[in-house]
């Protein structure tokens, strides 16, 4: 016990201090353009696609149901597997890592914008029909001015999204921040990882900002435009040559696995679900009791500030990255992998459960304070039963997303079926990795219908995204 | 027996008074009323009492101990003897109808206490719910969920919540205000009751003035923070 402990300390000590040399820092500003070009190229993509598609969707056209079902299929491939396919076909470099976030997001934005505009005020919308206007004015005039707040909300927590995925995609030969981690784990070089840690969490911490200043002002979102052309630019395929990505894609088909490895897909199934539950149960563990002490109506404001800061810093750290780290430090394999999942879950959802345990009504736990209990008893009698519905809503969508996560530290030795996909990548057995994938499409698929339908079967299906 | 004498309340740097120079004596076993229109400092003299609302002039008195020297464990055990009625959306809807109705116990348990009564209640917890939600005339609710109440059957588990508390004194917040009449009246029956029976100030803010002739043995008008 104690040697486990020394151990680890001495496992945290290596990573000090960061190396904050001139001639470092100066080197990574390659990479930390490459991963904000390929953020911003992505969801410039993502968003001129996504939104007429979103638009048709919202307003019935023609094949909308069509539309529908293949951005519902191309949302349950997880963003490292859209990369790895894109690697395959556009070659290393930021350009796969641009494809498959503008795959992604452009799937994420038609849906949750379609379902946005589905739900404007119908009164305006039918005025502006029976003046007999085209569907594109119908969506200028009507549609975007609506929902306009609700479009930049979810537009900027995407893009947060997009930055922690352009991440992550570099780690798959992406280019950027995610190449240049992956390169300094591998050589042992902690004190340079350190520093690409800061530099991530600044990062994430800086694109929050951004999208709390672009809810003030929306126009600050033009400047999307000309990072996000340039960055086109810049990355685009260096030597892209149509034929040869065709025959490569042509070359996965049929799908086909042999029968041994059919017979172990059970196992590798188990393994995936097994990380994302292990990953869940661990993140819910971690943040239940600190989020009793980031809630600001519970303890002290400066106490719940100081461990929401710690929560931030773990939701900036992607599940892949904690992985990476983590299969230096405790070895390869699933437990490294639901490891990474919790420690990241734990920041997601000690955020979320603060919330919740903050937003629940006041007046009983007024009338529980006016009789003049402790505050531990106020927290079991009174916020715990008020919050407990979202409390578990939040953690069933973390469940959700942890299955999507599993197959994404399989990439890196955790095991599972995102082993097996990673490993039939590199050694170029396209029909396996082909399967492999779409394993991976029906696991993801199942849970995330499996979720949805207990959430309305609870009655608490009201988080949005 | 609460006294209050000369209280002045201030919510803010120039603002006008909430509560200017009232005064004020509760016996035990007497029932006043507080009337006025909204706004004229009814819900701030209650709050004031338990320590909630700070004073800035005066001084408040329960069974002979100053409240605004409270702090910490003293003033929790303050709050323990004062039990607070509010408008019917106090009660905790997702813990049954016992687990609301004993929360009146915590200012006497200990953490732990509270924490295991949640998870294995004695027979003699049990008891003591039992007893009150027969005193507030509804026993056969025990086991419900506090979500399925009605209105006036969830004032009463509030007012069983109080008993429990085993205060010196009730302080209600305009307990009937989302009542229909006849069952409001009912409540406030029931409070005046139980008050004179256990030998209990109450002092109970209401907006019908009629109900509190008929029911209260004092009626006191509070106008922009004066009594009037």
């Amino acid at each position: 016990m104690i040697d486990a402990f020394t151990n680890l300390l001495r496992l945290v000590g290596s990573f000090f201090p960061p190396d904050l040399s001139a001639a470092y820092l100066r080197a990574l500003l390659v990479p930390i353009a490459q991963t904000i070009g390929m953020a911003a190229a992505g969801m410039l993509i993502a968003f001129v696609l996504g939104v007429p598609l979103a638009v048709a969707i919202a307003t019935r056209a023609p094949g909308h149901r069509l539309i529908v079902a293949v951005l519902s299929a191309l949302r349950a491939i997880p963003d490292l597997t859209l990369a790895i396919l894109a690697v395959v076909v556009v070659g290393l470099g930021p350009a796969a890592g641009i494809v498959a976030l503008a795959l992604f997001y452009s799937a994420m934005v038609g849906r949750v914008y379609g379902d946005l505009f589905a739900a404007a005020d119908a009164a305006p919308l039918e005025a502006l029909r029976a003046t007999g206007a085209s569907r594109i004015a119908i969506a200028v005039y009507g549609l975007i001015p609506l929902t306009l707040p609700d479009l930049l909300t979810f537009g900027t927590y995407a893009f947060e999204c997009a930055m922690r995925a352009s991440i992550i995609v570099g780690a798959v030969g992406g280019g950027g921040i995610g190449t240049e981690l992956a390169g300094t784990l591998s050589t042992l070089d902690f004190h340079r990882t350190l520093t690409l840690l800061i530099v991530l969490v600044a990062l994430v911490a800086a694109v929050d900002a951004f999208g709390m200043l672009a809810r003030r002002d929306p126009r600050l979102v033009l400047l999307l435009l000309p990072l996000g052309l340039i960055s086109l630019w810049l990355y685009r395929p260096q030597i892209f040559a149509f034929a040869h990505a065709v025959h490569t894609f042509a070359t996965m088909f049929p799908p086909h696995l042999r029968a041994s490895q059919i017979a172990s897909l059970p196992l590798l199934i188990a393994q995936t679900l097994a990380i994302a539950v292990g990953g869940t149960v661990i993140g819910a563990l971690l943040a239940f009791p600190a989020s009793l002490v980031a809630a600001r109506r519970i303890v002290p404001f400066a106490v719940a500030v100081a461990v929401r800061r710690v929560f931030d810093v773990a939701r900036a750290i992607p599940e892949l990255v904690f992985g990476l780290i983590l299969i230096v430090t405790v070895g390869i394999g699933p437990l490294a992998g639901a490891l990474a999942l919790g420690l990241h879950s734990a920041g997601v959802l000690g955020k979320l459960y603060a919330e919740s345990l903050e937003n629940v009504p006041a007046a009983p736990i007024d009338a529980l304070a006016a009789t003049g209990a402790r505050r531990l008893p106020i927290v079991a009698f009174g916020f715990l039963p008020l919050a407990l519905g979202p409390l578990v809503v939040h953690t069933l969508f973390r469940l959700e997303w942890n299955v999507r996560a599993a197959t994404v530290v399989g990439l890196i030795g955790a095991g599972g079926i995102g082993q097996a996909l990673y490993q039939a990548q590199q050694l170029f057995f396209y029909q396996q990795m082909l399967a492999y994938v779409l394993v991976t499409w029906g696991l993801v698929a199942l849970s995330d219908w499996f979720g949805e339908r207990l959430r309305l079967r609870l009655g608490w299906n009201f988080v949005a995204a | 027996m609460i006294e209050i004498s000369g209280v002045r309340v201030v919510y803010g740097p120039g603002a006008p008074p909430a509560l200017d120079d009232v005064t004020l004596r509760i016996a035990a076993g007497e029932c006043v009323a507080l009337v006025g229109p909204s706004g004229s400092g009814k819900t701030t003299l209650l709050r004031s009492l338990n320590g909630t609302v700070a004073i800035a002039g005066g001084s408040i008195h329960v069974d002979g101990v100053e409240v605004a020297k409270l702090r910490g464990r003293a003033l929790r055990r303050l709050r323990a003897r004062l039990a607070m009625i509010a408008q019917q959306h106090d009660l905790v809807d997702r813990l049954t109808v016992v687990q609301n109705v004993m929360a009146g116990a915590l200012g006497r348990w200990s953490t732990p206490h509270a924490l295991r009564f949640l998870i294995a209640p004695t027979a003699a917890e049990l008891a003591e719910a039992s007893a009150a939600l027969t005193a507030v005339g509804i026993p056969e609710k025990l086991r419900n969920r506090t979500n399925e109440l009605s209105g006036g059957q969830r004032q009463r588990v509030a007012i069983a919540r109080a008993l429990v508390q085993h205060p010196t004194a009730i302080l209600a917040d305009e307990p009937i205000a989302s009542l229909d009449p006849a069952l409001g009246e009912q409540i406030v029956r029931l409070l005046c009751d139980l008050a004179r029976e256990r030998n209990l100030a109450l002092l109970c803010s209401l907006h019908q003035i009629e109900v509190a002739r008929r029911h209260f043995d004092r009626v006191v008008e509070l106008v922009g923070g004066r009594v009037a």
